[in-house]
């Protein structure tokens, strides 16, 4: 080899050289792996092939739901859960009703202010030209689900005092479905204007009417009573019967009894009941009667006290509106007695009212929907007693309702009194209950 | 007297039967809400269901229970009424 041919032979190895070592500096790693990253990545992946498969496994076992007609065997229905939701919820509710301290009370009642103008007033007949208000608290308890508390205080304006009442205090146990007892000083349940009515935000004119408040039934008795609602296929009858102490007559030996008073000196007794059936939900036709002996100086004379009762309410299209008729006519008879200082008398009495009152609700006016105009008749004889006088009102009124408790009345009242004085009145009422 | 008062209640007893037949429902399968306008409109103005909580709806109801000598299926219809309309 000539000198020339071995300088050409290097040069050529050296290039051969630098090439390769360019070529396999230039190659990038990421497109090759080893053989041992080959490994590991196979490794991997038969473990996640694994994996899958357990997965896949699994959730084999647990259907979805789907659209078939018959239900998953491991899915409740909706009736057996809304079953078991009221079961719970009863049970919830038995435990709170057994945990002491869990009664439940409220505060409502009924408050007023009122106005009165009467005209021929005079020492000798009386009348009244006054402002006056009335609050009267009302606490209801409920004990349990079965025994249940109505307290009712009064305060009432008299001339320079405030007159407190203790107008009700009664325990009731509602014993089934259709039968509640109840003992202590509660509403005459032979009194349905009493009972239903009195309440000024309730009473649909300022006063009260004749014969059947602080007339010739007592508005409160101091016994106990069963009462309750029986549905009877389409209508519904209600009653009460109850037992209470008796009354004494009263001072002024005119033959009237004085129903304030319940201390029952003479150990008397009175009984008596009220029946209402209601043919229809919309009426309501009773009869109440209460009897027993009554307490006298002279002797325990037996009084017998008689009522009967209509009640009607129709809120229709037809009428568009609210239309409410009551009517209540009510007897007394105390027997045979011997009064100090009055000739022999018959001791009967009688008297009632009847009342139309119509709410425009439904003539699409805001403002005539507010207003409700009342008529009411009421009267009270008693003519053949020392009273010697029968007195009728008819009583024209229009109220105005800031909302479905509190009322503003206007009424003009006209009084004949036969054997008295009658006295015309203006009548003006702010009530509210609560 | 005696007589012309006598008429008139029966005046009244006769404008009441007419109305009756004017529209009338029967109280069978009576809904909370259609007791809760028979029940409590036969004396007074219904106030709003939102007025009272359950809680103390179910004072009033069971006051107006005894008062309105309501059976126990029309008070529990009446009361499940009120709690759903009182929110």
């Amino acid at each position: 080899m000539t000198k020339r041919q071995a300088a050409i032979t290097a040069l050529s190895l050296a290039l051969s050289g630098a090439g390769g070592m360019v070529f396999g500096q230039a190659a990038p790693n990421d497109q090759f792996v080893s053989k041992e990253e080959y490994n590991k990545l196979l490794q991997r992946y038969e473990q996640l092939e694994k994996h899958v498969a357990e997965i896949m496994r699994k959730s084999a076992g647990v259907s979805m739901p789907q659209a078939s007609a018959t239900p998953p065997t491991n899915y409740v229905s909706q009736a057996v859960f809304d079953e078991l939701k009221k079961e719970v919820e009863e049970t919830h509710s038995m435990a709170k009703n057994s945990f002491l301290g869990t009664t439940k009370m409220n505060l409502t009642g009924y408050g007023s202010a009122s106005f009165i103008s009467q005209n021929h007033i005079s020492q000798e007949h009386g009348g009244d030209r006054k402002f006056n208000a009335q609050f009267n608290p009302l606490f209801l308890w409920k004990l349990s689900d079965k025994v249940f508390f109505e307290g009712e205080m009064e305060f009432e304006l008299s001339g320079a005092n405030t007159i407190v009442n203790w107008e009700q205090a009664h325990l009731s146990y509602l014993a089934n479905d259709y039968v509640t007892l109840d003992a202590g000083k509660f509403l005459n349940p032979m009194n349905s204007y009493v009972e239903r009515f009195h309440m000024a935000w309730v009473n649909r004119l300022p006063d009260q009417p004749l014969a059947v408040y602080d007339g010739l039934l007592p508005e409160t008795l101091m016994g106990a009573q069963i009462r309750g609602g029986v549905p009877l296929g389409p209508t519904k009858f209600n009653y009460s019967i109850f037992a209470a102490n008796s009354f004494p007559l009263s001072s002024d030996n005119n033959g009237m009894l004085d129903f304030g008073n319940f201390d029952n000196l003479g150990q008397n007794f009175i009984g008596g009941g009220h029946v209402g059936f209601l043919p229809i939900p919309q009426l309501e036709i009773g009869y109440g009667m209460m009897m027993g002996q009554v307490d006298g100086d002279a002797g325990n004379p037996t009084a017998l006290f008689q009522s009967a009762d209509l009640n009607f309410v129709q809120d229709s299209e037809a009428l568009r509106g609210l239309l409410r008729l009551n009517a209540q006519w009510v007897w007394s008879h105390v027997g045979g007695y011997a009064y100090t200082g009055q000739d022999p008398f018959h001791n009967s009495r009688d008297g009632g009212y009847a009342q139309i009152s119509y709410r425009p609700n439904k003539w699409g006016s805001p403002f005539l929907s507010k207003l409700e105009p009342v008529f009411r008749f009421d009267t009270l004889r008693q003519k053949d007693t020392p009273d010697n006088t029968d007195e009728s009102r008819y009583t024209l009124g229009m109220n105005y309702w800031f909302g479905p408790m509190t009322v503003l009345k206007f009424a003009y009242q006209f009084d004949h009194n036969n054997g008295g004085v009658g006295h015309n009145a203006w009548l003006m009422q702010f009530a509210t209950g609560f | 007297m005696k007589r012309n008062h006598l008429f008139f209640l029966c005046g009244l007893a006769l404008a009441a039967a007419a109305l009756i037949f004017t529209g009338c429902a029967s109280t069978q399968q009576a809904s909370g809400s259609k007791l809760w306008a028979q029940n409590c409109t036969r004396c007074h103005n219904n106030r709003s269901p939102a007025s009272f909580s359950e809680a103390q709806w179910e004072v009033a109801l069971t006051h107006m229970r005894i008062r309105a000598n309501l059976t126990a299926e029309e008070h529990k219809a009446i009361l499940d009424f009120l709690k759903t309309a009182n929110n």
